[in-house]
């Protein structure tokens, strides 16, 4: 039998989903009459630049997550994946049509090593990842000799290259999304993806490839995390040795601001991800634009990803487990 | 010669060799071993291989100078307090004369101070003090002073101009001291010389991503901006890219020049500062921080009580005019 649904309780569903759109229109709104530059052009333009690296970087992180595993390494593959890439241009001289491949190449392989750490030897995710970032790190940090490299001039100038008032890498960033995007929402990978979530058991008994699709998701936050490392070495024009420290936390924070659930089976890169990587970009730039103490930006951050983790709890608890039909 | 002559020639040359021999032999007796124990928190950064390149190097030349030879015992605690902890407890259990530490955690570090106080060794804070139990001596730079020092120059610089300052600060990490004194220090010079109005302060968490993004959100709310203050230039790159997009890169002389103060002169302020772009900094002088270091060590190894003294080195202030010649630079030393 299928109950109705009374107004109330509609509306409490409605705000359970939507309710953080509404919190971060009011932001927006907010933002934009307290100050005069937050709405302007060049702003949203510079904010869209500035958040391109995380929504790549990142990506791939959101489907592990989707699958009801973690990764937490994605920083550190990203900062060995690019100070190897770098040291290759930067030390060997070797073209960056070889150089850049390569950095994405290694990020992948970090991703396939630690998938087959995780799910074929059956090593919790937390931990595998949770080792994985030392050793990459470590060995980032061996490489480059614990030293600032800078990039040529001229990949820094590739990496704010405009197109009239856009950043040719918002584009380049929009694209991959998309990709992404479409693979996890029209491909059976992506569904497969979402079956691993719900419930490992159910989907290997329909004859999910249960071992192969975490894996793949593994391999693919590692080659995300590669490439948005090096979207983030072209903007700043160097690899720094703090490069994606804390990143993973900041990473899982905009998966769950958009929704995504840590328990997996729920979410989406577009609008979920997105917004949440928004979210986080939004937040900062306004708090800069508006001038705010120094020491309100981790209040207010962490305030912010408390409100998401209590709305998905919400909208877990107050979910109906079994649809009741008639 | 007769052969008596010649005997008594040969005695004598044996006899002088033999004790020369020995006294240099008792003097070498004499020439006492100091065993430092140095326990870094972390190694994430360039600064604290040199930092560790220049104690030895000083350490060989203070023990020639002063016949004692300094032996070296390092470990590093990958940014974890509790394993540098642990890697103290070796040191202390391996009976080192001083312990040097950079401490990761400024509380947690007063376990370990004790600890190598009941074992009877002496214990140095380098570079961040404990905020609970005192070591026998604190050696560091003076951060306040730094900025003190860099934003005097500046005001000087502004003044000479005929310029009012408008200012973006980029502030460092507010969990480090260093960090929150360079803030003060720009503050105070600003309120007693008023050469400039800080206009927006940025928290950058010492992540490169967020001075570019820092600047660029300056700039957009505060175009008006014509100088700024950088807690540290080891990501100056970012700022750059940030400035270049914004149409503000310009070297000193450009009507477009925007006027900057930063500290520490790391390899990227460096460059920076050579090629006109920053205007004053003061360096962050790992050289003479290892000097200080290694003759604090010594006097404790001597049994010298210091009672928690704190041994606070001031940078040099550089521009453009005298980077290039200041010596002991480790931004040129240990630069890509």
């Amino acid at each position: 039998m299928k109950h109705a649904e009374s107004p109330a309780a509609k509306a409490a569903a409605f705000l359970r989903e939507y309710g953080f759109i509404a919190i971060l229109l009011a932001v927006i709104v907010g933002f934009s009459v307290s100050t005069n530059s937050f709405m302007s052009m060049a702003n949203i333009t510079g904010l869209l630049h500035s958040s391109v690296p995380l929504a790549i970087w990142a990506a791939g992180l959101a489907l592990v997550v989707m699958t009801g595993s973690l990764d937490i390494s994605i920083g550190s593959v990203a900062f060995f994946a690019n100070a190897v890439g770098v040291i290759l241009m930067v030390r060997q001289g070797v073209s960056p049509a070889i150089a850049v491949p390569a950095t994405i190449a290694i990020g992948a392989l970090c991703g396939l090593i630690n998938g087959i750490v995780t799910v074929y030897l059956k090593v919790n995710p937390l931990i595998t990842t949770m080792g994985a970032m030392f050793i990459y790190r470590g060995l980032a940090l061996q490489l480059t000799g614990s030293r600032v490299i800078s990039v040529p001039q001229g990949l820094r100038a590739f990496g704010n290259f405009r197109l009239g008032p856009v950043y040719t890498d918002i584009l380049i960033g929009l694209a991959f999304l998309v990709v992404m995007h479409v693979v996890h929402k029209k491909t059976p990978f992506g569904r497969h993806v979402m079956a691993l979530g719900n419930n490992k058991e159910t989907a290997d008994r329909v004859g999910v490839r249960v071992k192969a699709v975490g894996l793949s998701c593994f391999v693919l936050s590692g080659l995300c995390a590669g490439i948005g490392g090096l979207f983030s070495v072209f903007q700043i024009g160097a690899v720094t040795l703090q490069m994606g420290t804390g990143l993973e936390f900041t990473a899982i924070a905009a998966i769950v601001i958009g929704g995504i659930s840590l328990m997996g089976g729920e979410g989406s890169i577009f609008p979920n991800y997105v917004l949440g990587i928004l979210t986080l970009g939004i937040i900062e730039n306004g708090l800069n634009h508006l001038g705010a103490s120094p020491y309100v930006y981790p209040f207010v951050r962490g305030g912010i990803i408390l409100v998401a983790m209590y709305a998905d709890s919400l909208k877990r608890n107050g979910k109906p487990r079994v649809l009741l039909t008639e | 010669m007769n052969l008596k002559a010649i005997f008594c020639l040969a005695v004598s040359l044996l006899f002088v060799g033999a004790s020369s021999t020995l006294s240099l032999s008792a003097e070498k007796a004499k020439a006492k071993t100091i065993t430092i124990g140095l326990s870094w928190n972390e190694k994430m950064h360039a600064m604290i291989q040199a930092w560790e390149d220049y104690m030895k190097k000083y350490g060989e030349q203070y023990g020639k100078e002063n016949n004692v030879t300094i032996k070296w015992i390092v470990n590093v605690a990958d940014s974890d307090p509790s394993q540098q902890a642990s890697n103290i407890e070796d040191l202390i259990n391996q009976k080192v004369d001083v312990i040097i530490a950079r401490p990761h955690d400024a509380a947690a570090i007063g376990a370990s101070i004790a600890a190598a106080r009941k074992a009877g060794v002496k214990f140095i804070t380098f570079d961040r003090k404990s905020s609970g139990v005192q070591p026998d001596a604190h050696v560091g730079a003076d951060s306040f002073n730094q900025a003190i020092s860099t934003s005097e120059a500046f005001a000087k610089i502004l003044k000479d101009k005929g310029i009012k300052g408008k200012a973006i600060e980029l502030m460092g990490d507010l969990r480090d001291m260093n960090a929150v004194q360079r803030s003060k220090g720009w503050h105070d010079v600003e309120k007693s010389k008023k050469q400039w109005t800080t206009v927006i302060q940025v928290p950058t968490e010492w992540d490169a991503q967020k001075f570019m993004t820092g600047t660029a959100n300056a700039l957009q709310a505060h175009p008006e901006a014509n100088c700024m203050f950088i807690a540290s230039d080891f990501a100056f790159s970012a700022v750059q890219t940030a400035l270049e997009n914004a149409g503000r890169w310009a070297p000193i002389g450009d009507p477009k020049h925007m006027y900057i103060a930063s500290q520490d002169v790391n390899p990227q302020g460096y460059e920076a500062m050579k090629a006109g772009y920053i205007d004053v900094a003061t360096t962050y002088d790992c050289y003479f921080h290892a000097v200080e270091l290694v003759k604090v060590a010594a006097k404790l190894a001597n049994g010298e009580n210091l009672k928690g003294k704190d041994f606070l080195v001031a940078g040099r202030v550089a521009t453009p005019a005298n980077v290039e010649t200041l010596d002991n630079m480790w931004a040129r030393d240990y630069k890509d």
